[in-house]
């Protein structure tokens, strides 16, 4: 196969054998895991073989420069690599995980064209091209998120709108940047960021960042964290939209537009990165449900990415796409844990766990190195993306670093809380099994976990081999300036700040449990803040969810529609039917049979007439 | 030769009515039904040597001089059309001599309403009109119930009335003109345009015409003759006599002979207007198909009038137009009404229902009808109201082409309220005998149809040939069709 063969088999290997699964019944549940590992397999090893390998290839598509362009360089082939191994892990953990759920046979499908649109999407080299498998990868969301539990479906529609919504965004975006460069070529576009094309920066940035689930577009995933299946929330929040998101935002901020390190682009990005870190970890801190605490993480992370993207300067780009890549590990790897919890002890619920370290051993030792990675403890990998990215915000404003360090200190206070509440203390998880006892996850489970886990220490330890050979080549000489990331970070300042702060988050753990006795309410003592406790109730009943928010207006919107309808039908079926037939009566009584009244008509008419013919 | 339309059915009543045997009052109806379909092949037919040659064949021994335009081939068009209509029902309806009777009658306001058309002098014309309306007071009364004499008398006295205007308006006017000729009494006009006796006398004029054509609110005799009368009867009072007697002679009289002044057109337009309103919402509450249908005819009249009020050459055609088809599809909503009394021997819409499935002809052709009525394209009505709102916008009369916009609205709830009574919906018990109207009747309903369908498909056809010519004032319309047209007198 060459190399545009084999390009092109990234994105028609997954659509057939996505297309494929839909017609092997569930009863055929090897088949079906069988065609996936097969899939996702193939697609990592074309992933693989690509990896270094540089083109661009176009034919003529739809017209009006709309053309099925392609590129292959080391950012996308970067994204591509990380994309295939996610799905591949995925797919073996599903071979065991779906096994007797009757959507079986819809999530590979729908998992399958998921990875087509992907790598489309990565792959493209023409925005509306890109466009289109953007969208694609919406309906497969929907599709994925809808098949969960009885709820799900709102889920689905409410994710289907949120992201619809930055999707249109991206649209227009899309068309301002086509008609403002007079290409949709994307290796041809670099515009300067001025007024026109700041607007379609905005739209472009809102599409990418939306993806990638930062706020405010990120309270669908919340929700479907409960509802939808969990491998969809291992692959998708986790891992590929992160990727999608941010290799989009990377291409529009250092290829598609001339962001400025100093300018107000960066600022924004920063300030929206920021806030997202804080609030999404706060909210984090207080979930009492495993995969919905993971979610809000998912949330909050992206917040350093774009954080780190958003410096425009060197360590900070490096840090976003290294903390992109780091994050996918470790947070994929958390989902999963989280999966063998609810698969082994039939609950997902904080309040009904505890103790499973005994009994899952395996998974507890997986959870503990995803943790410590997310926490951005040294010498995981979190640490050295973390730390680039600290290093970055601290050179554009101290109060983006004290964002990001206070991030630092909440993700760890929380991890301390679930481990604590999931997988110490008493052992209760008996009762929410249904009396049996919990014993470790199947192989196949364990295996993706394992693999992710031991690569969040190799990328800790080792990390010059992500960094020099991932990151550093997929952004290039000129823009590195001859610096090089990797290794133990110099900046003794940033890194004893770092311990102090996770330290501090150890003793708040320590003293939050001695205060109120248990691993789960550790974090009591803030959550019960003054102050905080209110805008916690208000959060948990979602009044600062912007869906819901808009979803409120709406229904205003429609209600005084509907009163305004009302109205109108009350004048065209009542009132104008009322009045018409009223008149009609008394016109009728007025026709009386009475020869002397119509006399009189006829003579005060004529009269009246002539009067009016002489005057 | 024109005068023959007037000749011969003299001739022919004479004839039938020698005392020669049964054998003459049998041959009376092919002889009355020959007549009119003549008069409709002659009228469609403007161009033949019968129209233009030997016009002056009566003024020798009557003093009667013949005035034939185009607006007279329309005329004579409907007259021809609704007398076969109103002769092909009446005769399914009655035997022997109340038939013969009838016949005879048809013949007379046959005779009155040609000469009508034909008169060229103020006098004549109201002899005639005299005449049509003496044979439609008995018409009204035929069947001699107390219902249908009640009726008759009504409208006697109220045409009294009209006759005293129009005797009064006649002597004042020979006052000053000296004479009665249209165009004699144009020039006393024209010369004597301040003289309020003269505005008085064709402010009296148009009165009498105004009673006669049931413009509100000198309308009040309709809804009771129309009733009253049966069903072939009112085929003939709604779609041709009040129409001669009153809008024809007013379209004539005001064009040709009185001419238009601002007052006359806004009295007009305002009299049409309420005329529309007043039809319309009076026919909603309606009970009877009957009386329904006159307040419709009040209300269609109303657009005529209203056409002819804006005074605008394209108005005026509009206004003609929907003389013809008001002619068509009224005499088809009475034939309708006249299958559905012979079938349930009511009118009332209260005991009726579900009627369609059982009379699918009648059903079908009254939907036409009434679409047609309400100026549903591409049906005939919508042309003719079509043109006379455009014209009354062209006309920068906009309030009054908005509410004759809106007025068709309401004509549609009223029929669409009548159909769902009589021909949608469940079969009303006791109702389960009955089958579709007479061959006869059905024939002359899907006659109408056809005339209606026709007329709305080939409009542009009927307006170049016959409507646009016909209009005496046509000059400007001519960029609009490329037919140039005056009236002349011959």
């Amino acid at each position: 196969m060459n190399l545009l063969e084999s390009t092109l088999a990234l994105i028609v290997i997954p659509l057939i054998a996505g297309v494929g699964a839909l017609f092997i019944s569930n009863r055929w549940q090897r088949a079906q895991s069988a065609l996936a590992l097969m899939a996702t397999l193939v697609s990592f090893f074309i992933t693989i073989i690509l990896f270094k390998h540089n083109f661009i290839y176009s034919i003529p598509w739809a017209g009006l420069g709309i053309n099925f362009s392609i590129r292959l360089d080391h950012l996308s082939a970067f994204i591509l690599l990380s994309t295939g191994f996610f799905a591949l892990s995925l797919a073996i953990y599903c071979s065991v995980f779906l096994k007797d759920k009757n959507y079986a046979r819809q999530f590979y499908s729908y998992l399958l064209l998921s990875l087509a649109m992907v790598n489309g999407a990565i792959l493209a080299n023409n925005l509306v091209l890109l466009l289109f498998f953007w969208e694609g990868l919406l309906l497969t969301l929907f599709g994925l998120i809808s098949i969960g539990n009885p709820d799900a479906f709102k889920t689905a529609t409410k994710a289907f709108i949120i992201i619809g919504i930055s999707d249109l965004c991206l649209m227009i975006g899309i068309g301002l940047t086509g008609f403002i460069a007079g290409t949709l070529t994307m290796s041809a576009i670099n515009l300067a960021l001025d007024v026109p094309a700041g607007l379609a920066f905005i739209l472009l940035v809102i599409g990418a960042i939306a993806k990638s689930g930062c706020m405010p577009f990120h309270s669908w995933i919340p929700d479907a964290a409960l509802d939808a299946p969990l491998p969809f929330m291992a692959f998708f929040p986790a891992a590929v939209e992160k990727l999608l998101g941010i290799y989009f935002l990377t291409r529009i901020c250092l290829q598609l537009f001339q962001m400025q390190a100093a300018g107000w682009a960066g600022i924004t990005l920063m300030t929206v990165g920021a806030i997202t870190i804080v609030l999404a970890v706060l909210m984090a801190l207080i979930q009492k449900d495993y995969k919905k605490l993971l979610s809000y993480h998912a949330i909050s992370q992206v917040g350093y990415m774009i954080l780190g993207i958003g410096t425009g300067v060197p360590a900070g780009i490096v840090g976003g796409l290294f903390h992109m890549v780091n994050n996918a590990l470790y947070k994929s790897c958390l989902f999963f844990t989280g999966g063998a919890v609810e698969k082994q002890a039939g609950s997902t619920n904080l309040e009904k766990l505890g103790g499973l370290g005994k009994a899952m051993p395996i998974t507890f030792a997986c959870f503990i190195v995803a943790a410590v990675s997310i926490s951005g403890v040294p010498p995981f990998n979190g640490f050295f993306s973390k730390e680039l990215i600290y290093d970055a915000a601290l050179e554009r404003g101290t109060i983006f670093y004290l964002a990001a360090i206070l991030g630092s200190f909440f993700t760890a206070a929380s991890f301390l809380k679930l481990g604590h509440a999931a997988f110490l203390g008493k052992n209760q998880t008996a009762a929410a099994n249904g009396g049996n006892a919990v014993s470790e996850a199947p192989w196949p489970m364990l295996l993706p976990m394992l693999v992710i886990a031991l690569l969040c220490i190799i990328f800790g330890i080792f990390n010059y081999l992500p960094i020099k050979h991932l990151i550093e080549p997929a952004l290039g000489e000129k823009l590195l300036e001859g610096h090089s990331f990797a290794g133990f970070h110099a900046n003794v300042l940033l890194v004893s700040m770092t311990v102090v702060v996770l330290l501090g988050a150890l003793l708040n753990h320590w003293l939050g449990v001695r205060a109120s006795g248990s691993g789960l309410k550790a974090v009591d003592h803030i959550h019960y803040a003054p102050g905080l406790k209110q805008i916690y109730a208000g959060a948990e009943k979602k009044y600062f969810d912007p869906y819901d928010i808009g979803l409120k207006l709406a229904h205003w919107v429609a209600t005084a529609a509907f009163w305004a309808d009302r109205a109108v039908d009350w004048f065209y079926d009542k009132f104008s039917v009322g009045a018409a037939v009223a008149f009609g009566q008394g016109i009728r009584r007025a026709h009386n049979g009475s020869y002397v009244t119509y006399l009189a008509w006829i003579l005060v008419g004529a009269l009246l007439m002539v009067t009016y013919l002489c005057w | 030769m024109s005068a023959l339309l007037i000749l011969v059915p003299i001739i022919g009543i004479i004839i039938i009515n020698l005392p020669l045997g049964k054998f003459l009052q049998r041959l009376a109806p092919y002889f009355a039904a020959t007549l009119f379909i003549l008069q409709i092949g002659l009228s469609l037919v403007p161009s033949l040597p019968f129209w233009h040659t030997g016009t002056n064949l009566l003024e020798p021994f009557f003093m009667f001089s013949v005035w034939v335009d185009q607006l007279s081939f329309v005329m004579f068009l409907s007259i021809g059309l609704v007398e076969l209509c109103s002769l092909l029902v009446g005769l399914h309806f009655l035997q022997d001599q109340p038939r013969f009777n009838f016949i005879n009658l048809l013949l007379i306001t046959f005779i009155g309403m040609n000469a009508m058309v034909l008169s060229a002098d103020l006098f004549s014309l109201y002899i005639f009109l005299e005449v049509v309306a003496v044979a439609s007071f008995i018409l009204i009364a035929i069947k001699k119930d107390v219902l249908a004499l009640e009726g008759a008398f009504k409208y006697f006295l109220l045409s009294a009335v009209a006759s005293v205007m129009l005797l009064l308006s006649l002597a004042l006017i020979l006052l000053f003109a000296g004479s009665t000729a249209y165009p004699a009494v144009a020039s006393a006009l024209l010369g004597n345009s301040g003289n309020t006796l003269a505005k008085f006398a064709v402010g009296l004029f148009i009165c009498g015409l105004l009673i006669k054509s049931g413009v509100v609110p000198f309308h009040a005799w309709v809804p009771d003759a129309y009733t009253a009368a049966p069903s072939y009867v009112s085929i003939l009072l709604a779609g041709i006599i009040t129409k001669i007697a009153g809008v024809y002679a007013l379209i004539r009289l005001v064009i040709s002979v009185f001419g238009f002044n601002p007052a006359l057109q806004n009295s007009l337009m305002l009299l049409g207007l309420i005329s529309i309103f007043v039809g319309a919402l009076a026919a909603i509450p309606q009970t009877n198909f009957k009386r329904m249908l006159a307040y419709s005819s009040i209300s269609q009249i109303g657009y005529i009038i209203l056409g002819l009020g804006c005074g605008s050459p394209l108005a005026i055609a509009g206004a003609i137009f929907h003389f013809f088809n008001h002619a068509t599809f009224k005499a088809l909503l009475f034939t309708n009404a006249a299958a559905v009394e012979e079938q349930t021997g009511t009118s009332e819409m209260e005991n009726l229902s579900g009627l369609g499935a059982k009379m699918p002809i009648t059903g079908t052709t009254s939907v036409i009808a009434l679409l047609s009525t309400a100026g549903i394209p591409p049906l005939s009505g919508f042309w003719s109201k079509f043109i006379i709102i455009w014209a009354l916008w062209g006309a920068q009369q906009y309030f009054y082409a908005a509410a004759a916009l809106l007025a068709s609205l309401l004509t549609l709830a009223y029929f669409l309220n009548m159909q769902r009574k009589l021909f949608f919906g469940k079969l009303q018990n006791g109702l389960e005998n009955i089958k579709e109207a007479k061959p006869l009747i059905s024939f002359v309903a899907v006659l109408l149809a056809a005339i209606i369908i026709a007329v709305g498909l080939l409009f542009p056809l009927v307006l170049n040939r016959y409507i646009l010519p016909a209009n005496p004032t046509v000059i400007a319309v001519s960029n609009l069709t490329g037919i140039s047209h005056t009236g002349e007198l011959k």
